[in-house]
C-alpha cells in the first residue's frame, strides 16, 4: 500500500540565490502561502515543497531557499548543485544586489557546468518604485547578455510571484523533456561530463 | 724417552704439562749445572715475559674500565640533562596549549577561570569519545582523530528524499569538525549498538531546513554532493536543537579556520565573526596582498618554538622582518604577533642561558653557542652576554668546589689555579667565539666579569696562602704559579697581571716583613750557640757534599778550606748564607716594581743583622783573625753575588745593600787602623 502512494508526480528542484535581504524569503513564502512576511530574519537555508498544477501537469516544486550569507564556499556548491532551476534575485533599491547577481551566475555555470540551465534574474521589490536604485534597462542588457528572462517581481504585491516560479518551471520541464527526447545518449554524455568534472574538482 | 723440549708458550700453557715430569726429564737429560742453569735461565726469562704480559693485559683492561666508567658516567648526566629538557619540554606545551585555546594571550588572566571550564569539559569530551568507542563499530579512526571532539549526538528517521517514506533509524554523532551517521546494529545486542555508516565534513556540509515537506513533519536535508538525505527528528524543539548545534559547529570551525588562515584577522570580535560573510567580501584584497608564508609566520613560530627548533624559529623572524621592512603597510598585526612569538622565542633561549640547580652543565660552554648565538641574532647580544657570563661563573664555581683541599698548599694551588685560569682561558674562547665582532658592550662586559672572577680567585688564594706558618718559599712558589697561570690570559688579550698583582701586593708585603723578622729572630738564635770556631764537617764526603751545595747556590768554598774536614767558616754564618741566598732567591722571584722597596729593606735588614752580630764577636780578641776572614766572606763574596743576582733580576745593584756594605768596610778600615790584621784583606 505504501508503495502505490509513493508514485509521485515530477519534482522539479528551483533554488532561491542572491545577496542578504533582496527577499528570496519573502518571494517563496509569498508562492508557498500566498502570505508576505514584513520582519527580516536571516534564512539559513529552508527547504519548502508543494504540489501545484502546471498547465493542466500535476507537478511538484521543490525550493530551496538559501541563505545569502554562507561561509563556506564548498557547502554553496552544495546547494547548486541539488539544484535544476534558478532564481537569481537582486534588489532594485540595492545596487550591490545588483552586482552581486554576476557572481551568482558564474558560480551556478561553474558549478552545473552548464550554461544553458534554467535561470531567471528577478528584480525584487518593484512596488518599491521611487527606491529605485537598478534601472529596468540595466536588468534586461544584463539578462540578455546572459541570454535569461528578466521578471521584475514583488513578494508584497505578489506581483509576477507565480510568474517567476511558473516560468521556471516550465524552462526545468522542458530541459528534462530534451533530455529525455535525446534519449540515453545524450544521457550518457552528459553523465561523462559529469564525471569529468568531479575528477576536475 | 722423550727429549725434554726447549722451555716455550705453547708447551708449558699446553694441558697435559706435568711441571714435576718436565723437571725430572730435564734433569736427566742435561748433564752438568752449567747447562740446567741455562735451561733455568730460558724458564726465569719466559716466567718475566708472561708477567710482563699479565701486568699489560691488566693495565689495558683498567685503562678500559676506566673509559667505560667515565662513558657511565656522561651518559648519566646526559640522561639527567634529558629528564630536564623533557619536563622544560612539558611546560613548554602547556603553555602553548593554553595559550592557543584562546589564541589571545592579553585574554589570558582574565578568563582562567573559563579555561579551567574549558579543560574540564575537555576532559569530559574524552570520555563520551570513548563511550562512542564502545558503542559504536568500525569508528575508531573516527574517533581517535585528533581535536576532534563531540558536540552532540540523538536519533534520527531518515526519510527518502523523493518518496517521503521512512528509510531507517540512524544514530547521528554531532563532531567539533564533522558528522557522523551509525545504524543500528541489528547482529550484535551487546555494546556496539552502532554501526558506523558515514562521516561527512563539516565545511562540505549544507544543512536544509525542511519547512514544508508534505506530511513530513520536523525534518531536515543534509546536501552533501550528490547526495540528498532528509532526517526526520522527534518534535520541532529536536529539530531546532540539531539545526542550531550544527549551525553553532560550522560558524565556529569557520572562526577557527579562519583565524588560522588569516592570523592578521585575529580581532575579530565574536558578534562580527557571526555575520563574518561581509569580512570575507571585503578583506580578500587587503590579506592576500601578504603571502601565504607570511601569514603562516605567527604559527611556523608557534612550531618551531615547541619542537625547539630554534634556529628556524630565528630564520622565520629574520625572513619575516626583511619582509615587514620591503612592504611596511598593512603588517600591523601580524607583526604585532610576530613580535609577541620573538619574546617567547628569547625568553625560551634565555631560559637556555639560565643557571638553574637542576640543570646540569656537563655539555658545558658548548651547550650555549646554539642560544647565544640566536639571541645576538635577535639583537639580545647584551642579555646573552650577561647570561652567559653569569653560566660562566656558576660553572668556575663548580669546577673550583671539586679541587679538594688536599696534600700541600703549593698542590693545591697549583691545581686551582689551573682550574680556575684553564676555565677562563675556555670561557675566553668561547666568548670570543660567540661575540666575535662585539659591541663594546659585551667585551667591556666580559672584562668586568673576568676581573670580578679574578679579584674571587685572588681572595680565596690569599685566604689559603698567606698564613702565618707558611714560608716565605711556599708563598713565592704559590704566587710565581699564579702569575704564571695568569699569562696565559694575556694570548685572548686579556692582561690581568696588574690586578693580580695588586691584589697580592699588601699581603706580600706583609708576608716579607714577617719573613725579615723571622729571619732575624732566627739569626739571634743562632748567636747564642755561637762558639766562633771554623765547621767541622767530620768527613771528607760530608765536605764534599758542603761544597757541592753551596757550588749549587753559586758560591765557592773551597778556599776555605783547611785540612780534610774544616772549613773557616762559622756555622752560624754558613747557615746564613744559605738561608739568605733562599731568602733572596724568593724575594727576586717575587719582584714586581712595588714590591721592590719592601724586597730591598728585607735583604738589607737581614744582612744587617747578620753583620751586627759578626761585628760583636770582634770583641773576642782570641779569634778576631778568623772573624775577620768570615767578615770578609760577607762582605765581599756573598754580597758580590747578591747583587750579580739582584742585577739579574732587576737590572741595577742594591743601593742600601752597597750602601750597607761600604758603611761596615769603613768601619772595619777604621778598625784595621788599630789592629796589625786588618790590612791583610783590606
Amino acid at each position: 500500500m505504501a508503495k502505490k502512494t509513493t508514485v509521485q508526480p515530477a519534482l522539479h528542484k528551483v533554488i532561491m540565490v542572491g545577496s542578504g535581504g533582496v527577499g528570496k524569503s519573502a518571494l517563496t513564502l509569498q508562492f508557498m502561502y500566498d502570505e508576505f512576511v514584513e520582519d527580516y530574519e536571516p534564512t539559513k537555508a529552508d527547504s519548502y515543497r508543494k504540489k501545484i498544477l502546471l498547465d493542466g501537469e500535476e507537478v511538484q516544486i521543490d525550493i530551496l531557499d538559501t541563505a545569502g550569507q554562507e561561509d563556506y564556499a564548498a557547502i554553496r556548491d552544495n546547494y547548486f548543485r541539488s539544484g535544476e532551476g534558478f532564481l537569481c534575485i537582486f534588489s532594485i533599491t540595492e545596487d550591490e544586489s545588483f552586482q552581486a547577481t554576476q557572481e551568482f551566475r558564474e558560480q551556478i555555470l561553474r558549478v552545473k557546468n552548464d550554461d544553458q540551465i534554467p535561470f531567471l534574474l528577478v528584480g525584487n521589490k518593484c512596488d518599491l518604485e521611487e527606491k529605485r536604485k537598478v534601472t529596468l534597462q540595466e536588468a534586461q542588457d544584463r539578462a540578455n547578455k546572459w541570454g535569461v528572462p528578466y521578471v521584475e517581481t514583488s513578494a508584497k504585491t505578489r506581483e509576477h510571484v507565480d510568474k517567476v516560479f511558473y516560468d521556471l518551471m516550465r524552462e526545468i520541464r522542458a530541459r528534462k523533456k530534451e533530455e529525455n527526447k535525446t534519449s540515453n545518449g545524450r544521457g550518457k554524455d552528459k553523465n561523462k561530463k559529469k564525471k569529468l568534472k568531479c575528477i576536475i574538482l | 724417552m722423550d727429549i725434554p723440549k726447549e722451555p716455550n708458550f705453547s708447551l708449558l700453557s699446553s694441558q697435559d704439562f706435568a711441571p714435576e715430569k718436565y723437571v725430572r726429564d730435564i734433569s736427566q737429560n742435561y748433564v752438568g749445572g752449567l747447562e740446567l742453569q741455562n735451561i733455568k735461565k730460558k724458564i726465569q726469562a719466559l716466567a718475566d715475559e708472561t708477567s710482563n704480559n699479565l701486568k699489560k693485559n691488566v693495565y689495558q683492561n683498567y685503562v678500559q674500565f676506566i673509559e667505560t666508567a667515565k662513558e657511565i658516567s656522561h651518559l648519566e648526566s646526559e640522561m639527567y640533562q634529558l629528564s630536564h629538557l623533557l619536563s622544560e619540554q612539558k611546560g613548554l606545551l602547556t603553555a602553548l596549549s593554553t595559550s592557543s585555546i584562546l589564541e589571545d594571550n592579553r585574554a589570558h588572566f582574565d578568563v582562567r577561570n573559563e579555561k579551567l571550564d574549558e579543560q574540564e569539559l575537555e576532559e569530559e569530551n574524552k570520555q563520551k569519545l570513548a563511550t562512542i568507542l564502545d558503542k559504536v563499530e568500525n569508528c575508531k579512526e573516527v574517533v581517535e582523530a585528533p581535536d576532534r571532539f563531540l558536540l552532540f549526538e540523538g536519533d534520527l528517521l531518515e526519510i527518502d528524499a523523493t518518496e517521503n517514506t521512512a528509510i531507517k533509524f540512524v544514530h547521528v554523532y554531532l563532531f567539533n569538525d564533522s558528522l557522523m551517521l551509525t545504524n543500528r546494529n541489528s547482529n550484535s545486542r551487546g555494546l556496539m549498538r552502532y554501526a558506523f555508516e558515514s562521516l561527512y565534513e563539516l565545511s562540505s556540509l549544507a544543512v536544509v531546513n525542511v519547512r514544508d515537506l508534505g506530511n513530513i513533519k520536523h525534518a531536515f536535508k543534509l546536501l552533501i554532493f550528490p547526495d540528498t538525505r532528509v532526517f526526520q527528528c522527534s518534535s520541532n524543539a529536536s529539530k531546532k536543537e540539531w539545526l542550531d548545534k550544527i549551525d553553532q559547529a560550522k560558524k565556529t570551525r569557520l572562526v577557527q579556520e579562519q583565524q588560522k588562515r588569516e592570523s592578521s584577522l585575529e580581532k575579530i570580535s565574536p558578534a562580527r565573526s557571526i555575520s563574518v560573510d561581509l569580512s570575507i567580501n571585503s578583506q580578500p584584497e587587503e590579506i592576500f596582498t601578504h603571502p601565504d608564508w607570511f601569514l603562516d609566520i605567527p604559527d611556523e613560530l608557534d612550531v618551531c618554538i615547541a619542537q625547539r627548533q630554534f634556529e628556524d624559529a630565528v630564520n622565520h623572524i629574520n625572513k619575516s622582518k626583511t619582509y615587514i621592512n620591503k612592504h611596511p603597510e598593512h603588517v600591523g598585526a601580524i607583526q604585532k604577533k610576530i613580535d609577541q612569538k620573538q619574546n617567547t622565542l628569547v625568553e625560551m633561549l634565555m631560559k637556555e642561558l639560565e643557571v638553574n640547580p637542576e640543570k646540569s652543565l656537563q655539555g658545558g660552554l658548548r651547550a650555549t653557542r646554539t642560544a647565544v648565538r640566536l639571541l645576538n641574532q635577535l639583537g639580545r647580544s647584551t642579555q646573552s652576554c650577561d647570561l652567559f657570563l653569569k653560566l660562566c661563573s656558576s660553572m668556575l664555581k663548580i669546577q673550583c668546589k671539586r679541587v679538594k683541599r688536599e696534600g700541600s698548599t703549593s698542590t693545591y694551588v697549583r691545581h686551582l689555579s689551573s682550574v680556575v685560569f684553564t676555565n677562563m682561558c675556555h670561557m675566553s674562547e668561547e666568548f670570543l667565539r660567540a661575540f666575535p665582532d662585539s659591541c663594546a658592550n659585551c667585551a667591556s662586559a666580559y672584562v668586568v666579569w673576568a676581573s670580578g672572577e679574578l679579584s674571587l680567585f685572588t681572595t680565596h688564594f690569599a685566604k689559603q696562602v698567606f698564613m702565618p706558618q707558611t714560608s716565605l718559599s711556599t708563598i713565592t712558589e704559590c704566587v710565581v704559579l699564579v702569575r704564571s697561570q695568569c699569562e696565559r690570559l694575556c694570548t685572548y688579550g686579556v692582561d690581568f697581571r696588574y690586578q693580580l698583582d695588586g691584589a697580592l701586593r699588601a699581603p706580600l708585603s706583609k708576608a716579607l716583613n714577617d719573613a725579615r723578622d723571622k729571619f732575624v729572630d732566627s739569626i739571634k738564635l743562632r748567636a747564642i750557640d755561637e762558639k766562633w770556631i771554623p765547621v767541622n764537617l767530620n768527613t771528607r764526603s760530608g765536605l764534599a757534599r758542603c761544597l757541592q751545595e753551596y757550588a749549587v747556590l753559586g758560591l765557592k768554598l773551597d778556599t776555605y778550606v783547611t785540612g780534610d774536614v774544616w772549613l773557616q767558616l762559622t756555622s752560624s754564618n754558613l747557615a746564613f748564607t744559605k738561608s739568605f741566598l733562599i731568602l733572596l732567591d724568593d724575594c727576586l722571584k717575587l719582584k714586581t716594581t712595588e714590591l721592590l722597596h719592601s724586597i730591598d729593606e728585607t735583604l738589607t735588614k737581614c744582612f744587617e743583622a747578620q753583620l751586627r752580630y759578626n761585628e760583636q764577636g770582634l770583641k773576642n780578641e782570641d779569634q778576631k783573625q778568623f772573624i775577620l776572614k768570615n767578615f770578609e766572606f760577607l762582605l765581599v763574596v756573598l754580597v758580590q753575588l747578591t747583587q750579580t743576582k739582584y742585577k739579574e733580576a732587576t737590572g741595577y745593584e742594591c743601593d742600601n745593600l752597597n750602601k750597607l756594605v761600604n758603611d761596615y768596610l769603613s768601619l772595619l778600615k777604621a778598625r784595621s787602623t788599630k789592629t796589625k790584621y786588618s790590612s791583610e784583606f783590606l
